[in-house]
């Protein structure tokens, strides 16, 4: 089996391939390679294919009990100063590799339905394989520094990727915000990197864990201190993982094109920040200041996400709160101490949520035929309705991932979620019960989706909801948001360019939309299938998964066949596992009530709770705080420093050289020769030199 | 012929300027069989000192080699004396590197093209011997020497402003050097014997009160050079007028001649007074980083912005050189190497650009990346190596500068928790400003004026050529750093020990209570000794 470990560097390496033969071919012959789309994607396909097997590979050595492997190179060094590069393939490592590389093999291939129309197919293909290159080049990484590095290049693949569109303008502005939002992550994680290296000399996970904790206790670091540190590393994943208040880049990254928004912004690198924090967890144990705060930005993150999609209208802009609130979950697992469950629904979510995002892809790619290839009618549930006698498959699907996220059994959430809750019960009944609402408010908006698209009429051809789309829109557009300057012609030059710009595209439109071809729907049945199933290997009663990824240092007995562990107790987990679904049922029942039966109006509460619902609709004005607060801010800074360079730094060097030149005017007549005065200003001054020094 | 005594360095110098005498006897109706003797002469002069670099030059040795040394005037004790090690020899090959590439960029330049290829010719040589003279006064020589054709390739091919800019270019950096001359001059005379070369120079051992004023008297002028804040202002104005090939040799050479002076005079011939400046560097070089980040971020003409971010840039490099430990000044020469190369290519493309939209204002731009997907596609690349991204050789020289300066043993905690957090701001401003640069030129719907008024084509494949040699060096060094910090590992090493010895020095006998607390120098034991981490 070693020899696989050897060739472990592969699994990152094979899609970077794949994505440098694409980025080669299109800047050295574009045309060509533009034409040659099927055997680019089956090329890449392949590629990310073969990195899935080795995964899948190496995870069943690591099940079979192989122990870790890490392999380093001497990357960079300055005299004693080392640092290596390299790989480890532990457990954590292991498993991460098989969600990253299967959800990205089953993007892969619904790419190819999504994206069939669109001049940019083989770029596209060509970014997805080198974020998937990044993302697994992240899971591997042996030290912070490594993370660091892909960190950021997945960073650089989602700015690439939201931007994809590059002439539509919301997506130029998201692409920068998300890139800038999540570079104040860095900022800060660098900073602890940096701090941590300092206290600790090392950049190991565990090594930096086990030294600062020697040094808190020997009192050469206070604890203060410490937990410092640990906050600043932890700014990174509140950027990654969206996390409030570093979460705005998030919603707005759903401009770019669908598959990316399953792959990238809810599967995979949104949930780098709980993957970091699992490897820093020796870190953090011992911090619970530090883990205090961890516990409650997820909470609070969690609350805010799920509150803010309840009246999201964007089907895109709603799974997006709702991931922005289930890694709000993670990030509470993590602080709570409860390593397994955080990554275990991570797991569970990275499969759903993708699912459903794909869905919501296969039902705008079917919306689209109908009003058109503009994001604004297309993606917005008001447009919708009735969907599933069209979309059988995807309707099928969605529900699937609705239970799923809902937390009923026997779904995958259920086991997860529980899982988080119960053990966040045991260290704070506070964060249980913000979580608790959450599962609630989860249900009720998930299925508020579920029934607006795919239950009741269809709407699609409802000219007064177009109407009040277009001026929503208009309104919307005053606020457009990302730093830079604001061009006024931008804002009556936008949209019919967009029109122009998809014209390209087929032109049937038909009245009702139809179901998505089989390679997107193959994808959803596939993610079907762990969406249901994969929430079996973490049940209470036969918690394999926990058995197979627990923090380090930390010894969990092996589960022993399907026996009920000694510890397990059934009361406990009727009566958590009962409560939550219970709340998940009541806002199930709510959601029935509201959007499909329609026997309560919508409409009627909002008008009754107005300044909630504002609150909710308006994303608790947070981008507009940060509109005035920072970008306003920055922008004005920035003017003033240039104004102060320009004017003052400038103008007095410059006056300086003003006043010499008319003091040299001066002296020319008084002088004969300018040569000879030169040198012997220059000659005495030297002598003075010389002597003043020589003297003392 | 010996190889091993072949005069080398003297050859790669004098090639080129001999080459530049020629080209008014070539015969060219249409200026286009000059440009291909120029670029030969270029391609020519790059194999011979790559060849010289492979056979004669090993990077494990810290102190001169391919030493050449002739008598040039006895009486004035001028010596043509050459030589390269560590810390010039990947300057020399930059140099020579971006100067043929600068030359294939000059193919569209049409106006007066003998005089163009004779001024870069010349620039050619002199930018070579500027890193590779070994005597203080034959160093002013060149340095002087070196404004000459710039001066010139500004002020006939420049922009609108051009003359201001051209004027006060010289102005600035002539009024500079004066004190390089000064303070060289101070120094040969000092002491028993009378001598300007450079080794002998560093052997010399002057009192601390003149090696104060001699390194304020280089620093005022490499400060000019690099630039450092305030003395700037000539930047924007000389890169704003600049053409594109005079523009990749001004940021990517020109800068560096201020990095390289200050590493090889202030710090390796001025150890003591560096103890007392170094705080003042790491200062400077914060303010760098963060006011000209600020700047360009404001700035709605492309190449003021880029001319400000390179000022940015260089903020790195002065901190690395003040951390007093290897890795900082690994990091600041890499930094050199790392941004003549990004830098280079970002104003390449720059003028790439300008040569199709014919206009550097931001707000007239707009959605060309529909038009030009190859140019976008590189200015991407390239605008992400400037802003660091990992993977491109400007991550690991600003992260080792980092490393480097938060493990310094020269200041104290607090200094060091101000100075990197404020630094690290550079990290959150330089994408601000590069990226909402890609996107006004070209995300966003097509700005209909631009559209219909010019022919956007393009890029052709002589740019791609360059943009390329370019990046895989960036990429290279970014990927396996070792690649670049392995030729002048010996060297830094060697120059970070006799800086802690001396800094060691200081802090042990003779600084005064009142001068040590004004400065912050105050030795902190890191909590375990740097003995770092054997991964």
């Amino acid at each position: 089996m070693d020899s696989l470990y050897q060739f472990a560097w592969l699994i990152p390496t094979l899609p970077l391939l794949g994505a440098m033969v694409l980025g080669i071919g299109l800047i050295s012959y574009g045309k060509l390679t533009t034409q040659l789309r099927s055997l680019s994607a089956i090329f890449i396909v392949s590629l990310i294919g073969a990195s899935m097997v080795l995964s899948f590979g190496l995870l069943w050595s690591q099940i079979q009990g192989h122990e870790a492997f890490t392999l380093y190179i001497d990357w960079a060094s300055a005299g004693d100063f080392h640092l290596a590069m390299g790989y480890t393939i532990d457990h954590l490592a292991a498993l991460m590799l098989v969600i990253v590389t299967t959800v990205a093999f089953l993007v892969m291939i619904y790419t190819d339905g999504y994206m069939a129309h669109d001049p940019g197919y083989v770029r596209f293909y060509a970014y997805l394989s080198l974020f998937s290159s990044s993302m697994l080049g992240l899971v591997i990484s042996p030290n912070l520094v490594q993370v660091y590095v892909f960190w950021e290049l997945v960073g650089m693949c989602s700015y690439l990727l939201i931007g994809f569109w590059y002439d539509r303008k919301a997506a130029a502005d998201a692409c920068q915000k998300a890139f800038v939002a999540n570079r104040v992550g860095d900022f800060g994680l660098l900073l602890g990197i940096l701090a941590l290296y300092w206290a600790t000399g090392s950049f190991e996970f565990n090594v930096v864990g086990e030294r600062l904790h020697e040094l808190v206790e020997l009192g050469s670091l206070s604890g203060a201190l410490a937990g410092f540190f640990a906050i600043l590393v932890f700014l990174g994943p509140v950027a990654k993982s969206a996390q409030f208040p570093l979460h705005v880049w998030l919603p707005d990254a759903m401009e770019g094109p669908t598959p990316i928004s399953a792959l990238i912004h809810a599967a995979t690198m949104v949930a780098a920040g709980v993957f970091l924090l699992a490897r820093m967890f020796p870190m953090f144990e011992a911090l619970p200041t530090a883990t205090d705060i961890v516990a409650w930005t997820g909470a609070f993150t969690a609350f805010m996400g799920a509150s803010i999609a309840i009246t999201q209208n964007d089907i895109k802009k709603g799974l997006a709160y709702s991931t922005m609130s289930q890694l709000g979950y993670m990030v509470m697992a993590m602080g709570a101490g409860a390593y397994g469950a955080g990554l275990f629904h991570l797991m569970t979510h990275a499969y759903f949520k993708a699912m459903l995002f794909l869905c919501s892809g296969s039902v705008i790619h079917g919306m689209e035929e109908v009003v058109g290839h503009n994001p604004v009618y297309a993606q917005d549930m008001r447009l919708m309705g009735g969907l599933r006698k069209y979309m059988p498959v995807t309707a099928f699907t969605f529900l699937v991932g609705t239970l799923a996220i809902c937390g009923i059994p026997p779904f995958a959430g259920f086991w997860s979620k529980d899982e988080i809750l119960g053990s966040t019960f045991q260290t704070s009944p506070a964060l249980w019960a913000v979580g608790f609402i959450t599962a609630g408010i989860t249900a009720f908006y998930m299925f508020r989706m579920y029934f607006m698209t795919f239950e009741g009429e269809f709407r699609g051809k409802d000219e007064t909801v177009k109407q009040q789309l277009k001026t929503e829109q208009l309104q919307g557009m005053g606020l457009a948001f990302g730093p830079g300057a604001m061009n006024p012609k931008e804002l009556t030059a936008d949209y019919p360019a967009e029109d122009e710009a998809h014209d390209d595209h087929d032109h049937h439109h038909s009245d009702e939309p139809h179901e998505s071809p089989i390679s997107m729907t193959l994808p959803l049945m596939v993610l079907a299938i762990p969406s249901v199933l994969v929430g079996l290997v973490g049940t209470p009663f036969g918690n394999y998964f926990e058995a197979f990824i627990h923090p380090p240092g930390e010894v969990v007995e092996a589960v022993t066949g399907l026996g009920i562990s000694p510890e397990f107790e059934w009361g406990e987990f009727l009566t958590m596992a009962g409560s939550s679904v219970g709340i998940g049922l009541i806002g199930i029942t709510l959601a029935v009530l509201m959007y499909l039966r329609k026997q309560i109006d919508p409409a009627a509460i909002a008008e009754r709770i107005q300044p909630l619902y504002q609150l909710s609709l308006n994303k608790w004005y947070i981008d507009d705080i940060y509109e005035v607060a920072f970008i306003k801010g920055s922008r004005r800074l920035a003017k003033q420093v240039l104004e102060v360079d320009i004017r003052i730094v400038d103008g007095l060097v410059n006056l300086a050289g003003f006043v010499t030149l008319v003091t040299g005017e001066g002296l020319k007549y008084l002088e004969n020769g300018r040569a000879q005065f030169y040198a012997l200003i220059v000659f005495g001054a030297v002598l003075g030199l010389v002597l003043v020094s020589g003297i003392t | 012929m010996n190889l091993a005594t072949f005069p080398w360095l003297t050859t790669v110098i004098l090639l080129p300027i001999a080459a530049s005498l020629l080209v008014p006897f070539i015969p060219d109706k249409d200026g286009k069989t000059v440009r291909w003797y120029a670029l030969i002469v270029g391609l020519i002069d790059f194999a011979i000192l790559i060849y010289a670099f492979y056979t004669q030059y090993d990077p494990s040795l810290s102190g001169m080699q391919l030493v050449e040394s002739y008598t040039w005037l006895p009486m004035l004790d001028l010596r043509w004396s050459v030589g390269a090690d560590g810390l010039s020899m990947p300057l020399i090959l930059l140099t020579s590197f971006i100067t043929t590439l600068a030359t294939l960029a000059s193919w569209p330049v049409t106006l007066k093209p003998r005089l163009f290829y004779f001024l870069l010719l010349a620039m050619y040589g002199g930018q070579i011997a500027v890193f590779a003279v070994q005597d203080m006064l034959l160093f002013f020589l060149v340095w002087e020497l070196e404004l000459l054709p710039v001066y010139l390739l500004l002020s006939i091919w420049g922009g609108k402003k051009r003359l201001y800019a051209a004027t006060k270019f010289i102005l600035y950096t002539a009024g500079g050097s004066l004190f390089i001359l000064l303070a060289a001059l101070a120094m040969a005379f000092y002491g028993d014997t009378v001598s300007f070369d450079m080794q002998t120079l560093m052997a010399k051992d002057f009192p601390i009160k003149f090696q104060l004023f001699a390194y304020a008297g280089f620093l005022i002028a490499y400060a000019v050079k690099l630039p450092i804040f305030p003395l700037h202002t000539w930047l924007p104005d000389a890169h704003g007028e600049a053409t594109a090939p005079v523009h990749m040799l001004l940021a990517g050479i020109l800068l560096k001649m201020g990095g390289y002076a200050l590493i090889r005079m202030n710090v390796e011939m001025l150890p003591d007074a560096h103890v007392y400046f170094a705080p003042i560097l790491v200062i400077l070089g914060v303010v760098n980083i963060i006011y000209a980040a600020l700047t360009s971020f404001a700035q709605r003409n492309l190449k003021r912005k880029i001319a400000y971010s390179s000022i940015s840039h260089m903020g790195f490099v002065l901190i690395g050189i003040a951390s007093y430990t290897n890795l900082g000044l690994s990091g600041a020469v890499l930094q050199m190497v790392s941004h003549g190369l990004i830098g280079a290519s970002l104003f390449f493309l720059v003028g790439a650009t300008y040569d199709r939209t014919h206009t550097l204002i931001l707000d007239e731009m707009g959605g060309v990346g529909r038009k030009m997907p190859k140019i976008f596609a590189m200015f991407t690349t390239c605008s992400l190596a400037s802003l660091a991204l990992p993977g491109m050789s400007g991550f690991i020289a600003e992260l080792m500068v980092f490393v480097g300066f938060a493990t310094s043993p020269a200041y104290d905690l607090t200094f060091k928790v101000i100075m990197v957090s404020l630094a690290a701001v550079g990290v959150i401003l330089t994408p601000i400003y590069l990226l909402s640069m890609l996107r006004e030129i070209f995300y966003g719907p097509e700005n209909k004026e631009l559209v219909e008024h010019e022919v956007l084509v393009d890029a052709e494949p002589r740019e791609v050529f360059i943009i390329a040699s370019l990046v895989i060096p960036i990429i290279g060094i970014g990927l396996y750093p070792k690649l670049l910090t392995q030729l002048y590992d010996a060297k830094t090493t060697q120059v970070t020990e006799k800086l802690q010895a001396s800094f060691e020095l200081a802090n042990v006998e003779t600084l005064p209570a009142t001068e040590a607390a004004e400065v912050s120098l105050l030795p902190t034991e890191p909590l375990q000794a740097p003995a770092i981490s054997h991964l």
